[in-house]
Parts: structure tokens; sequence; C-alpha cells
């Protein structure tokens, strides 16, 4: 019983391949390989701390099993200044001081450039709604308001 | 967590063979956000996990047919769902209701068959496609056989489903102009789920005369439950005030209200009575949604 398996994955643009338990979750999987951006905060799908794109699609790391990622292609926050330079909405959480403790950070920044991948130009109530799923216990909110809008802005220059 | 088996069959049919019928450790998994819970939690402890998450695509197909039904595949994940602009414009209520389920995460993973097979009262799919009419299609070894939605649920996290029987699909009839709204009630208690939810379907005819009313409350009660009585006051009448309270006292005679962290049995008593005036009129305005 519960042997371990091995899976096959894209992590951040490089293949893969690791022996795992079933019973790992994707924050585990990640720690194996030193990635620490997502961490297991609340664990119970409610912070976003442990947010993780899977195929391109946030998920929240500590409810997801790893095994569910054989195949499959992993980002993570780690991978968004691939090549050196930060993302818009990186820049601009910076530039807006979208965070005190830093803490929520890498979770409201993924969450971030999921929202504006299907909603370039989000309102605020749109940016609130979306993002209502990540919590920050310094209480940024206003300034990561300000960030996002900042990064619509900033990715619309790029283009 | 402690170590489980991982199986994951290539067929809807495999994954049906691969249940057991007496092991309640023995489970299918769909996106798996409400099992981690309860893993996590140390309230199921499986020696086996049958993944669905390689199964025929078709069963997250998502259609809705020519005469306005819709047809849902079990693993067809709540964003699917939300983000189809075939719902959101044969059923605005189905779309406006997902955009207050939980978050983006756990609706991108979550599916639709884990959020009915669940059978947690406080959950929001269940009433509402109970109110709709809805049916599940199931599937185990000795065959299919449909089950309505408003009697999949045999009490608190308990459905009618055989150990060894799999949703494959979610059957909505057409809307034909029908009212609906669904709408939660939450007291700020610290887990945010609902004190009261209540979804309402009816036909018009005229100004407000109310024809076939379905009225479901969930949340609190012990399982997602129809209020017959307070149906049978709207069934035909116009919907004024004088007949919207005399519903909403009728539903809350009707069905036993659990007092827990979310509000006590006398609250939950009176939200009862005012939401149920309130979803009525709402979905009257055409407003399906709060
Ligand atoms: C942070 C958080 C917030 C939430 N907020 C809300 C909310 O506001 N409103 C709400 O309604 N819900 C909410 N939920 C609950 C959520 O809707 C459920 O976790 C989700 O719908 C379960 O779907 P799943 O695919 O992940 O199910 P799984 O966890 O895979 O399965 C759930 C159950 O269904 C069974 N199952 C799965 N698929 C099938 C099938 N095809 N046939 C038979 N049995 C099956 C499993 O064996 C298991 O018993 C929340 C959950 C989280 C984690
Ligand atoms: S740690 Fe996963 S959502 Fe909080
Ligand atoms: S910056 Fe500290 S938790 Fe958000």
């Amino acid at each position: 019983m519960s042997e371990t398996r091995t899976i096959r994955f894209t992590l951040n643009g490089r293949s893969e391949s690791v022996a795992i338990q079933p019973h790992w979750n994707l924050v585990e999987l990640l720690h194996h390989f030193g990635l620490t951006g997502a961490r297991e905060s609340c664990g119970q799908g409610l912070c976003g701390v442990c947010t993780v794109l899977v195929d391109d699609v946030a998920v929240s790391g500590c409810l997801y099993l790893a095994v569910r990622v054989d195949g499959k292609k992993i980002t993570t926050v780690e991978h968004l200044d691939e090549g050196g330079t930060l993302s818009p909405v990186q820049q601009a959480f910076i530039e807006c001081g979208a965070f005190q403790c830093g803490f929520c950070t890498p979770g409201f920044v993924l969450m971030t450039h999921q929202l504006l991948a299907r909603n370039p130009d989000p309102s605020d109530d749109e940016i609130r709604h979306y993002l209502s799923g990540n919590l920050c216990r310094c209480a940024a909110y206003p300034e990561i308001v300000e960030a996002v809008k900042l990064a619509a802005k900033l990715q619309k220059q790029a283009r | 967590m402690i170590p489980f088996d991982w199986v994951e069959p290539r067929s809807f049919a495999e994954a049906v063979a691969s249940l057991d019928p007496e092991d309640p450790t023995v489970r299918p998994v769909a996106g798996g956000t409400a099992l981690m819970l309860m893993m996590k939690a140390g309230v199921f402890t499986p020696t086996r996990l049958i993944s669905l998450a390689q199964i025929e695509p078709h069963y997250s197909a998502i259609t809705v047919e020519k005469n306005g039904a819709l047809r849902i595949g079990a693993m067809a994940t709540l964003s699917a769902l939300e983000q189809s602009s075939a719902v959101a414009e044969h059923f605005p209520v189905i779309t406006e209701t997902l955009l207050t389920l939980s978050n983006v995460r756990v609706r991108n993973v979550a599916c639709v068959g884990g959020a009915l097979a669940h059978g947690d009262p406080h959950m929001d799919l269940p009433p509402l496609f109970a109110a709709l009419g809805a049916k599940v299609l199931v599937r185990g070894p000795a065959g299919v056989r449909e089950i309505d939605v408003d009697s999949l649920y045999a009490g608190y996290y308990e459905t009618m489903l055989a150990k060894d029987e799999l949703i494959a699909e979610v059957f909505v009839p057409a809307l034909n102009g029908a009212k609906s709204a669904y709408m939660k009630c939450t007291s700020r208690s610290a887990d945010d789920w609902p004190a009261l939810g209540l979804a309402v379907r009816f036909e018009v005819e005229g100004h407000a005369h109310i024809r076939n009313p379905r009225l479901v409350v969930s949340a609190a009660t012990e399982k997602v439950t129809r209020l017959t009585q307070a149906e049978d006051i709207l069934k035909n009448a116009e919907a004024d005030s004088v007949v919207l309270k005399r519903a909403g006292e009728a539903a809350a005679e009707e069905v036993t209200l659990l007092g827990d962290a979310h509000g006590s049995a006398s609250y939950k008593r009176e939200l009862l009575r005012v939401y149920l005036a309130r979803a009525i009129r709402h979905a009257l305005a055409g407003k399906s949604a709060q």
C-alpha cells in the first residue's frame, strides 16, 4: 500500500521527475525543490499564501495533492522575474508599497497576474472580488488595489 | 496526513469498478478540495482514493440544449460553469451564485459532482439545483438511475448515493421564463458559512400570480429541504405582502432549524421568514442573487 510514485512535470520551464508519496500536497512538492514562495499558512484554501499556477490556472497548493500535477506545467512566483526583470505586477507592488511584512505578497502577485490575463482593465470592485480569497494580515489592501491598477497600466504600456 | 493509495482510472466505467460498496475508506475524488479539508482535519482517513481527473473529457462538458435545458458533466469545474456564456444567458442565477461561492482558486479546482456529492448543508449549489428541479444522473455497477437533487440528501453530510455509485451528470430543466433566485445570509461567523440559504423558482402569470413554486432551504437545516407548506400557500396566489408573510410563517414552522455558531434556531426562524419574501421579490424583479 501507498508506495511512492514517480511523477513528471514542468516546473518553471524545466522538466522534472521525482518520486513522491501520494499524500504530499503541492506546497510540500515545491519545498522539496527548494521553492519557498508558496507556503502553507491557513492550510484550508482561504488565504492564498500557497497560490501556485497549474497549467496556467491558480490553485491553492495546500488543498492540491502533488500526484495531480503528473504531466502538467507548474509555475510559481519564482518564475516571474525569469531573465532578470521583474514582471509589471511585481514592479507595481514595489512602486505602490503594496506590502508590509510581505508574507502574503507572492500569492497576491500571482493572483493579480491571473486577473489581468482575464481582465486587463479591472474596476476596484472587480479587483476586490477577484482577490477576496487572499488575506493580508498587515491589511495593505488599499495599496494592493492601487498596485493592481498600476500593473494594469504598465502592462498596457508594455504592449 | 496518513499515506493512502492513489488510483487514476482512464474511464468512468473503470472508476465505478474501482469503488468498493462496503469500504468507506475508499472514495472517489474530483477536485479534492472538500476531501483534503476532511483528511487534514483527520475526520476522513482514506486507504484508497479513486481520482476522476483522467476519465473521458465529455464528463466535463457543459451544454445548453436547444430547448434551454442544461447538462453539466460531473467533472466540470465550478470556474468553467461560472465562465460559461451559455449558462450566463440561460441561467443567470447559476452564474451569480457561483460568483459568491468560495474563491477563485477553489472554483478553479472543485467540480460540480463534488459540490453535489459532499452533502454539507451549508453549500450553495445543492439548494439552488434542488429549486431549479435538477436531477443527477448516477451510475453504479447495476446501471444508471436518476435522483432529483431535492431528494439527494439523507442527512448531515449524507447522500442517497451508494458507495459504489458516481454522479455522471447534472440535468437542469429549462427555465422557460420562470423566475429564480438564491440568497444566503452570512452572520460573519469565523468560518463564513451562511446561517441560511434559500433558493426559489416559480413561474409567473400576469403581474405576480405564482405558478409551480419550488422553495428550498439550506444551511439552517440538517439537509437541503423543500418548503412544501410555504409552496402550497404561494401556489396560484398573488405574491402580495400578506401572502408572502403567510408563506414565510409557514416556512418557519414546517422545518426544524438548527442553532449553531452561525445563529440560534430562533434567529434563523426570523431570517427564514424575512428571506422568503425577499427571495421571491428579488426573483420577481429579475434580480436573482445578492
Ligand atoms: C476555502 C473554501 C471555501 C469554500 N466556500 C464555499 C462556499 O462559499 N459555498 C459552497 O457551496 N462551498 C464552498 N466550499 C466547498 C466547496 O464547494 C467544495 O469543497 C467543493 O465543491 C467540492 O468539490 P470537489 O470537486 O473539490 O470535491 P471532492 O473533495 O473531490 O469530493 C467531495 C465529495 O464528493 C465525492 N465525489 C466527488 N465527485 C463525485 C462524483 N462524480 N460522484 C460521486 N461522488 C463524488 C467525494 O468522494 C467526496 O465525498 C468551500 C471550500 C473551501 C476549501
Ligand atoms: S495556505 Fe492554502 S490557502 Fe491558505
Ligand atoms: S504584507 Fe504582511 S500579510 Fe500582507
